[in-house]
């Protein structure tokens, strides 16, 4: 500004003040300019923060709000603040109806709110904390009465001034049942593989990591807590059978086959347990893991074994006991001839003592002699082939050829007891299986037993009839033969029926007992039957019926099967 | 054989051992006589000569033992002999405990044998003249009239002639005529003598009284 130098008049010293005012009243208004524009500003952010502040709650209601979980506020009193939809769902009351009202008398049941007010009231007191920010669970009860188990979260607002709360709650109704479940069906698995011995166990290949159930454990008498390795489970298994364990282990880890295996454990006292292991592979997202169980067989194989033990034991005594039988039978068949024999012989050397000797006696003696001992052989040829060790062959052959053959061994006793032997053997007579010695004897028995019945008939020719055909009177319609043998001899008493195929037993003069019984085991082990039956006149026809190709022997041209014999019967 | 020629009887279903038995006992000069079953030998008639048994025990239809107790009280002139096949200690106590003479398995000795038959024989001779001589008593018992026997039962007892009389009403003339003429028919040479055979028919006597 240019300066004056003359003293200027009044005037010009108002107008100086005037700019000056007018300065200052510029500067003021400048600096208001500017405040109002730094309040604007402010104005602004505040605006823009309050803006922010409603989103920022929009953003929270609508978390709040579509929580899934119960969110309830409550202030220093216990009451009520905020109650979210979730927890007007799961609850049944609606937001107004709540807010203002304790806690305790809205969710919490009847009985535990006295407990509930006093943590509460110590917490106010004391700052100690039994239940925030962790997780419990409680039962809580709905607007309906209904109770029902929820888990809870309690965390303190962190705002200066009087204590409030913000509980987080979850209905856990469902989960606390599908929980019951699981445990029941756990304790079921675990009681099913308790009773059934059986233990669950999962190896994994890559790792030799074994987890196993409960029931292993026990099985192999490994503690609880230890970890369960091939090493510890190798401790446990039978040494004879850890080589072939451990071969099937290294096959398992090679290839995916399944594993089925038995096998002994010796326990760490000597006890020994048998078990079948059965495991499968499974090789989903690349983990290769065989899943299986093993089961404790030993009481059924210790069973099996006893029953097999008592099933031969028996065997044994039935066999010494038949053969206990059987020997004083014998025994007694045996001493008849010969004390015929030592009777014989002292009477023969009694009759040459006497003054003159008494020869005829004494060779009459000698004959006599000389036919027990037969008579006592043949006992013993009977039963040799009956309950020798020599097994018995199956054969395919003619019934017709081996009657025909045993006639003409016979021919000459028969006719020497004036019996005349008429045969009537069926032309194209079917083949059978059977032990061709064995029935010649069954035949050779019938004749000779046909020939002695006839021994003291001397009012009617002797004949014998010895008739062979085929016998369809089988109920299954296998094709059968039949043999008949008919004297006209005296006969026997019905009552003597069912005693005739007695071993030992007879009614006749000549001939031993035993030859029907005999002959009769041979035929029922041809599967065939033996039987008598009075004839319409005077004697008796025995006949026998064996199938042509009894199921159980097999004939085979190069190699003759066994039939069972006596001795594997007993 | 003549009809004193004691009599063997033997009964076994086995014909080697009957006919070698029959050898050997005719042999031995006895008369064999065999069975093939008890019956058989039950239907026989009885016999009076001197007889025994050879028995088997084990026979079809009624067994050696229990023949043994069908006969044994009956026909105590008829020791029996067993021979068996086999034989067990129970079988051979019952046998002996019901008076067989002598238990033999098969195959015997043929002395044995004959020195029980011989046995057996002579008891039997004992036991027929036994008999034969109680059967003289009892008929000449028989022979005595009630008044006879009366008497002759009070005298025995020890009772003098008067007290007979005394006993029975009547006179001592009469009891001593009784008393004579039972001495007369029973043969007895005393009184002692009348006394044992008294004593001998005592057993039947009540039987013979009551008839």
């Amino acid at each position: 500004m240019k300066k004056t130098t003359a003293p200027i008049s009044l005037a010009g010293e108002l107008d100086q003040q005037v700019a000056q005012q007018t300065a200052e009243l510029a500067a003021a208004n400048a600096e208001l300019k500017k405040q109002l524009a730094e309040r604007r500003l402010v104005e602004e952010k505040l605006q823009q923060e309050e803006r922010e502040l409603k989103r920022s709650e929009v953003r929270k209601a609508a978390i709040v709000d579509s929580a899934l979980d119960c969110i309830v506020t409550i202030d220093h009193e216990g009451s009520i603040t905020e109650f979210n939809p979730a927890a007007e769902r799961t609850f049944g009351y609606r937001r107004d109806e709540v807010l203002g009202r304790p806690l305790a008398n809205v969710i919490v049941p009847l009985s535990l709110r006295e407990k509930h007010r006093q943590g509460f009231a110590r917490y106010l007191a004391t700052g100690e904390a039994r239940v925030l920010g962790k997780r419990i669970e409680m039962t809580a009860v709905r607007a309906d009465g209904s109770e029902f188990p929820v888990e809870l979260a309690i965390t303190r607002i962190p705002l200066e001034g009087p204590p409030s709360f913000t509980g987080y709650l979850r209905d856990i109704t469902e989960r606390k049942r599908a929980e019951h479940e699981l445990r029941r069906s756990e304790a079921f698995l675990a009681e099913a593989q308790h009773l059934s011995r059986i233990g669950s166990f999962s190896w994994r290949v890559a790792t030799d990591e074994i987890t196993c159930s409960e029931q292993l454990y026990r099985i192999f008498q490994i503690d609880r807590d230890a970890q369960v390795t091939f090493e510890l489970i190798g401790t446990r298994i039978h040494p004879e059978d850890l080589s072939v364990f451990q071969e099937h282990i290294e096959r398992s880890r090679r290839d995916r086959s399944d594993v089925q295996l038995e096998f002994r454990l010796q326990m760490p006292d000597g006890a020994v347990k048998y078990v079948h292991v059965a495991a499968h592979f499974r090789g989903d997202h690349g983990r290769r893991e065989y899943f299986g169980a093993v089961q404790d067989v030993t009481e059924r194989r210790l069973s099996e074994e006893a029953l097999s033990k008592a099933r031969s034991d028996l065997a044994r005594v039935a066999r010494v006991t038949s053969l206990g039988v059987l020997t004083a039978s014998i025994a007694h068949e045996v001493n008849q001839p010969l004390s015929g024999i030592v009777t014989n012989a002292s009477t023969c050397l009694r009759m040459l003592a006497t003054d003159p000797p008494n020869v005829d006696g004494a060779r009459e003696t000698a004959r006599r002699t000389i036919r027990d001992g037969n008579r006592a052989s043949e006992v013993i040829t009977r039963l040799r082939a009956l309950y020798g060790k020599k097994s018995p062959t199956a054969q395919s052959m003619d019934l017709n050829e081996a009657a025909r053959e045993v006639i003409a061994l016979s021919l000459s006793e028969l006719q020497k007891n004036r019996v005349t032997l008429r045969p009537e053997l069926a032309p194209d007579l079917p083949l059978v299986t059977g032990d061709r010695v064995q029935l010649q004897q069954v035949i050779l028995n019938l004749l000779r037993n046909a020939s002695d019945a006839m021994s003291t008939i001397e009012d009617r020719p002797r004949d014998l009839l010895i008739r062979t055909e085929p016998d369809d009177t089988d109920p299954n319609n296998h094709d059968r033969v039949r043999l008949s043998v008919s004297d006209v001899g005296i006969g026997f008493e019905p009552q003597a029926t069912s005693k005739l195929f007695e071993a030992f037993y007879t009614t006749k003069n000549e001939g031993m007992g035993i030859g029907l019984s005999v002959s009769r085991s041979i035929i029922e082990r041809h599967y065939g039957r033996l039987w008598a039956t009075p004839n319409n006149g005077p004697g008796v026809t025995f006949s026998f019926s064996i199938p042509c190709n009894p199921e159980g022997l097999t004939s085979d041209a190069t190699h003759a099967s066994r039939i069972p014999s006596a001795s594997d019967a007993a | 054989m003549s009809d004193t020629t004691p009599i063997v009887f033997v009964v076994d279903d086995d014909f080697s051992v009957r006919e070698s038995l029959e050898s050997l006992i005719r042999c031995e000069g006895l008369q064999p006589q065999t069975f093939a079953s008890a019956q058989e030998f039950l239907d026989y008639p009885r016999v009076h000569t001197p007889n025994c048994l050879v028995l088997d025990v084990s026979l079809p239809g009624l067994n050696g033992l229990d023949l043994q107790g069908l006969v044994a009280h009956e026909r105590t002139d008829m020791p029996i002999i067993f021979i068996t096949g086999h034989g067990d200690v129970p079988m051979t106590v019952r046998a002996m405990k019901a008076g067989a003479v002598e238990f033999l398995t098969k195959p015997f000795n043929d002395d044995v044998l004959l020195a029980a038959i011989r046995t057996a024989l002579e008891r039997s001779r004992v036991a027929l003249s036994l008999e034969a001589e109680m059967q003289i008593l009892r008929d000449r018992y028989a022979s005595l009239s009630q008044r006879e026997r009366q008497v002759m039962a009070l005298v025995v007892s020890g009772l003098l002639n008067k007290q007979v009389g005394g006993e029975l009403g009547i006179s001592e003339i009469t009891v001593k005529a009784h008393r004579g003429k039972v001495m007369q028919k029973m043969k007895a040479d005393s009184l002692a003598d009348l006394v044992k055979m008294a004593a001998r028919l005592r057993p039947e006597a009540g039987a013979i009284m009551a008839a």
